[in-house]
């Protein structure tokens, strides 16, 4: 029993050591600044509310904070929709070519956030290849000006971006599948879309949940793809926490916003769990029922 | 160069919170005549030099500067001890100062200084109480960039803010300092205003800026990227730096500048030696100092950046059409200059600035 003590304490502890140290101790930093204010080049320790008055009373950054959540549940919706059928084709149709696909399918991870931007700057672009091409089919006479440095745009590369990430979360819950659990349902008088909402779905909910959380969390994080593709509307609280950290010296504020944002975040995944819980999905999802 | 984000490095915002934390930055330091100079990797080439370490002896290590916010986050954080001589931008030298980051320069022992022109001499970013602090380096001027053969007209500030003639095709720097300094500039206010202004004036600049955000293609963040948009033709004028212009020239294409006459933006780096440098080092930082300011690195500053000093050392040595590229043939250019420098309430132009893109 001591040794299993023991053992156990060596293989956390330094994980959990790791964690505090280098995730929960400048969060708590952070924490700390958020409430104190700055004085020009000093952050004076005068705790008071005042920074998070700031950023609940400002407009722009309730929008921004609102903006960046909905692009991360929007993108993430967006990719289960396109991964789900992906992933299953991966898991259950193919058998030789299956690690090849999967390789292909994270090529683009390969290449740096810059490289893909630029790659979708030249298919996008007022002369790229997309607005060349319909001028040179006719369905068009000049180049539309909103493929790139637009909204429209942001959505598609982003999706782009963070596609790979759905799709492995749901080709893993997609590989433990039971196969002959369609067999038995289909001889149990099932249907197709029966077999799919009530079996399907409920057991590759882990994959889907884990798969919209990570996807959900890096586009909230990605301020570089809205800035370089989103155009004047490209703004991002990121961006905003950034300048408000380098240019501004403001750390106080800056700190407040992205304590700010996270709670935000936080309550959003709390709020899909509880909601999603009482569910039968949610129940595969999250171990309950 | 110009104030702020000044390389093309996308990520370059999230260094100055890395900095902040002082991570791994320190250089060796070993004898006594090796300096560290914490400087832009283009200023300090082994040809530039070279010269100096060989006269005077003393090694030179450099460490590179990423961005302005960067490098004052990291002096903040105590990375001055390691540096002897360092470039701030002229604009920032106000938060060096108040931060007790600097030294007071004895001037006596910069002989070259004698030589700046009276804009650079004068300028009071560098001092404080009359006590000299920092001394204008290299400077040069950030303006309207412009495809000549796109454009039928020579632009001015306005083209950013009214007519639609070019919507959709310009392009602005995300900068908050820039970005409302020209609001300001185009609006008319005193330029001496412009950087203490109150809350009418800047609400007025934000509703220009607000309507330029709707002629805007996008707010450019590298001047690589914006080389890019004016070559591919998806912008056909900025706030630009230089190099677009440079560059494009080169490769046949037609740009051309416009120095509008409300005012054109210039930034100036400066030298400066951080508190606590002493003894034999802080010699050495003076000669270095000096060095950078003198004829013989002028004259490989002014073709290889292509920068123009603060002093008037190697002018006389260029031919004219070198002393035009780097806008020291006529020295009434300078008459035209504003300087930013940081606002008394910068976080709240930050603020105002993203409100502006957020709208």
């Amino acid at each position: 029993m001591d040794g299993g003590r023991t053992f156990l304490a060596a293989t956390v502890g330094p994980v959990l050591v790791a964690l505090i140290v280098l995730c929960l101790a400048p969060l708590g930093v952070l924490l700390v600044v958020s409430f104190f204010r700055v004085d020009f080049v000093s952050i004076v320790p005068d705790p008071s509310l005042h920074n998070y008055a700031q950023v609940l009373s400002s407009g722009s950054y309730r929008y921004l904070i609102a903006k960046a959540l909905m692009s991360g549940a929007t993108i993430a919706a967006i990719t289960a929709v396109i991964a789900y059928p992906v992933a299953f084709f991966i898991a259950k149709r193919i058998r030789e070519v299956k690690a090849a696909l999967l390789t292909a399918l994270l090529i683009p991870l390969y290449t740096g956030d810059l490289v893909r931007i630029f790659a979708w700057r030249l298919i996008l672009g007022r002369e790229g290849v997309l607005n060349s091409f319909l001028i040179w089919t006719g369905a068009i006479d000049r180049p539309i000006e909103t493929l790139l440095f637009s909204p429209t745009a942001t959505t598609i590369v982003l999706v782009y971006n963070y596609l790979p990430f759905m799709v492995l979360g749901l080709w893993l819950s997609f590989e433990t599948l039971d196969d002959h659990l369609f067999e038995a349902a289909a001889d149990l008088g099932a249907g197709r879309t029966t077999i799919l909402l009530r079996l399907v779905l409920p057991l590759t909910a882990p994959g889907l949940v884990a798969g919209a959380l990570m996807v959900f969390a890096l586009v909230v994080g990605d301020f570089i793809t809205p800035q370089l593709i989103g155009g004047a509307s490209g703004v991002t609280v990121i961006s905003a926490i950034a300048d408000l950290f380098g240019a501004a010296f403001d750390w106080p504020l800056g700190s407040a916003i992205a304590w700010t944002l996270l709670v935000a975040m936080v309550g959003v995944v709390a709020a899909v769990v509880v909601i999603l819980g009482r569910t039968p999905w949610g129940s595969a999802a999250f171990g309950r029922g | 160069m110009a104030i702020g984000l000044r390389r093309r490095d996308f990520l370059a915002a999230a260094g100055a919170t890395v900095a902040g934390a002082a991570l791994p930055w320190s250089p060796a330091r070993a004898a006594s005549t090796e300096i560290v100079w914490s400087t832009w990797n283009n200023l300090g080439l082994p040809d530039y030099i070279d010269p100096f370490t060989k006269e005077t002896g003393i090694k030179v290590d450099q460490t590179y500067i990423t961005t302005d916010d960067e490098q004052f986050a990291r002096f903040k954080a105590g990375g001055a001890a390691d540096v002897d001589v360092f470039v701030p931008g002229q604009w920032e030298m106000s938060r060096y100062i108040a931060s007790n980051l600097v030294q007071p320069l004895d001037l006596r022992k910069i002989p070259n200084a004698a030589h700046m022109y009276p804009v650079f001499r004068d300028n009071a970013l560098n001092k404080k109480d009359g006590i000299q602090y920092s001394l204008p380096y290299y400077w040069g001027i950030n303006t309207i960039v412009y495809r000549a053969d796109l454009m039928d007209e020579k632009p001015d500030w306005s083209v950013f803010f009214k007519g639609d003639k070019y919507k959709g095709k310009l392009a602005m720097r995300d900068y908050a300092v820039e970005g409302i300094m020209i609001a300001a500039l185009y609006l008319g206010i005193p330029q001496t205003e412009i950087f203490s202004m109150d809350d009418r004036q800047l609400a007025e600049c934000k509703k220009a800026l607000i309507a330029e955000k709707a002629l805007l293609r996008t707010y450019w963040t590298s001047i690589a990227d914006l080389t890019n948009l004016f070559a591919t033709g998806e912008v056909v004028c900025a706030f630009s730096w230089l190099p677009p212009y440079y560059d494009l020239t080169k490769r046949g294409i037609k740009m051309a500048l416009s120095l509008p006459k409300e005012g054109v933006p210039s930034w100036c780096d400066v030298l400066a030696i951080p508190a606590g440098v002493e003894g034999e080092r802080l010699e050495a930082a003076y000669k270095l100092v000096n060095y950078l300011l003198g004829p013989e690195y002028g004259l490989k500053l002014a073709y290889g950046g292509p920068y123009a000093q603060s002093t008037d050392l190697v002018r006389d040595k260029l031919p004219p059409e070198q002393q035009e590229r780097i806008f020291i043939k006529d020295p009434a250019v300078m008459d035209s200059f504003v300087w930013p420098q940081i606002p008394r309430r910068y976080n709240e132009w930050v603020t105002m600035w993203n409100e502006v893109k957020a709208s």
